[in-house]
């Protein structure tokens, strides 16, 4: 029986220790980056931090639903533009931790590829894949590139849409296309299997942003607030740029409801 | 509601033309087993056949571009002698609906094949036909219901074939067969503009399936 009693006095201490884990909600696109940085925030600051990953849209729905969560890093404005106007949000805290950008892949191996967003307009496009454009984000970006250039009829007939950005790359991966639209940190992960060859022009899509907010419900938001800058450290910097992020300070400032 | 006059003749473009070619080469195949008792291999061969009738269509899907596609086994030669790759193409899409067909081709036409009695043949044969005479002039005639009842079975599955056509000819917004039109209303969380496509693919199955129950009761009579 005393040994009983000690064990749950360990399990009780273990949890005081906990106290100053900051629990964190993370898009999954941000999956490596944040560990990465997550690993050098203990060394550094002796807090602890734990991750969760999901879809953005999951993520919102478990802070709506009073998950215990400190952070949230979200790949899109919506969900944090929700959780605002839900007020389930320190709005106050609210800042871009990362950016990304969209690129035109093609395949590694590839001759005469076309070599910027305007060329696809040639004939020697036979195909182009894209994320569809209703439901993938990055597929929502490419339509605002190929509008904003004149070239959404002009490629309608070639266009093949993947159900996420992955399947895109495989498209590209594969030979099957002349050329795909993905994220930059997407086409990083494909290593030398695919070649970038040009990147959208910032003002022909809206900003690609990682916002990250404090979580109102918090109960150590002060925990979380540090978590918070430290990834806007020259650390994180570091991490995030090496994955083909931006760091959050260097993502032009973008509208804030 | 999604518009589905392009997509159902895109699918029934693809049906008819896999259909055709289901039929051509699953004729003289089911005929040339139905008369050949054994020799080696032969189940191998007839579980090839008839692979694709329990495999997911996504096998069929995988192998078509493990071994076609641009990068694929065969395919790289061609990709790289002419820059073509039978992915995205019709004629991918074509192959994807053979592969599943010609096993519901297959089966009712050996069997039609099997009741045929062989004396008929010889007689013809006797008669002065070569083989070719034969089988064109005795042997399918007697088969036809049997080989009907397998055709409709074929078109009906080519014309409702989507795991292998979804990998193979992909989701091109300007060309869509009414399965993966379906799917794509699915992806896009509008799943009840999918009805007229639903309800189009249901009537067409319907009646196919009624023909071809027409098609083999009337054999036995």
């Amino acid at each position: 029986m005393r040994r009983f009693f000690a064990f749950v006095l360990i399990l009780l201490a273990s949890t005081a220790a906990r106290a100053t884990t900051v629990r964190v909600a993370v898009a999954i696109s941000l999956k490596e980056a944040v560990t990465e940085i997550g690993k050098s925030f203990e060394s550094d600051s002796g807090d602890k931090v734990e991750f969760t990953f999901g879809s953005s849209g999951q993520l919102q729905g478990q802070i709506k639903n009073g998950a215990e969560l400190d952070l949230f890093i979200s790949a899109a404005n919506k969900q944090v533009d929700e959780l605002t106007h839900d007020e389930l949000v320190a709005a106050e805290t609210r800042r871009v931790v990362a950016g990304n950008s969209l690129v035109l892949v093609v395949p590694a191996d590839a001759k005469d590829a076309p070599s910027s967003f305007e060329a696809l307009a040639d004939p020697s496009v036979k195909r182009l894949a894209t994320g569809e454009p209703k439901t993938v984000p990055a597929g929502q970006y490419t339509a605002q590139v190929l509008k904003k250039l004149g070239l959404t009829d002009k490629l309608a007939d070639r266009l093949v849409y993947g159900a996420n950005v992955r399947q895109v790359l495989g498209y590209v991966e594969r030979g099957e296309v002349t050329a795909g639209i993905v994220y930059l940190t997407d086409a990083k992960e494909s290593g030398d299997k695919v070649k970038v060859v040009a990147t959208a022009a910032p003002d022909t899509h809206d900003p690609i942003v990682y916002p990250a907010v404090v979580i109102k419900a918090s109960k150590q938001p002060d925990a979380a607030k540090r978590f918070l800058d430290y990834l806007g450290s020259e650390k994180a910097r570091d991490v995030l740029t090496a994955k083909g992020f931006s760091a959050g300070a260097d993502v032009p400032a973008d509208k804030k409801p | 509601m999604t518009p589905i006059w392009s997509p159902l003749w895109l699918s029934l473009r693809i049906a008819t033309v896999a259909t055709t070619l289901t039929v051509a080469i699953g004729m003289p195949l089911a005929f040339w087993m139905s008369r050949r008792r054994q020799f080696a291999g032969r189940s191998l061969v007839e579980g090839v056949i008839m692979m694709p009738l329990v495999l997911p269509p996504t096998v069929v899907g995988y192998f078509i571009i493990m071994a076609l596609g641009a990068r694929g086994w065969g395919g790289q030669w061609l990709f790289k002698l002419t820059g073509y790759s039978i992915i995205f193409r019709f004629e991918g899409a074509v192959l994807a609906a053979v592969v599943v067909a010609l096993p519901m081709f297959y089966m009712p036409a050996k069997a039609a094949f099997a009741t045929v009695e062989r004396e008929l043949e010889d007689m013809a044969r006797s008669l002065g036909a070569n083989r070719l005479q034969m089988f064109w002039h005795v042997s399918i005639p007697l088969a036809r219901r049997g080989l009907l009842s397998g055709l409709l079975l074929a078109f009906a599955r080519a014309l409702g074939e989507f795991g292998a056509t979804i990998m193979v000819f992909g989701w091109q917004p300007k060309q869509i067969t009414l399965p993966i039109s379906i799917y794509a209303d699915f992806e896009q969380n509008q799943l009840a503009s999918a009805t007229a496509a639903v309800v189009a693919l249901s009537v067409v199955s319907l009646a196919l399936i009624m023909a071809y129950n027409a098609s083999s009761a009337s054999r036995q009579d």
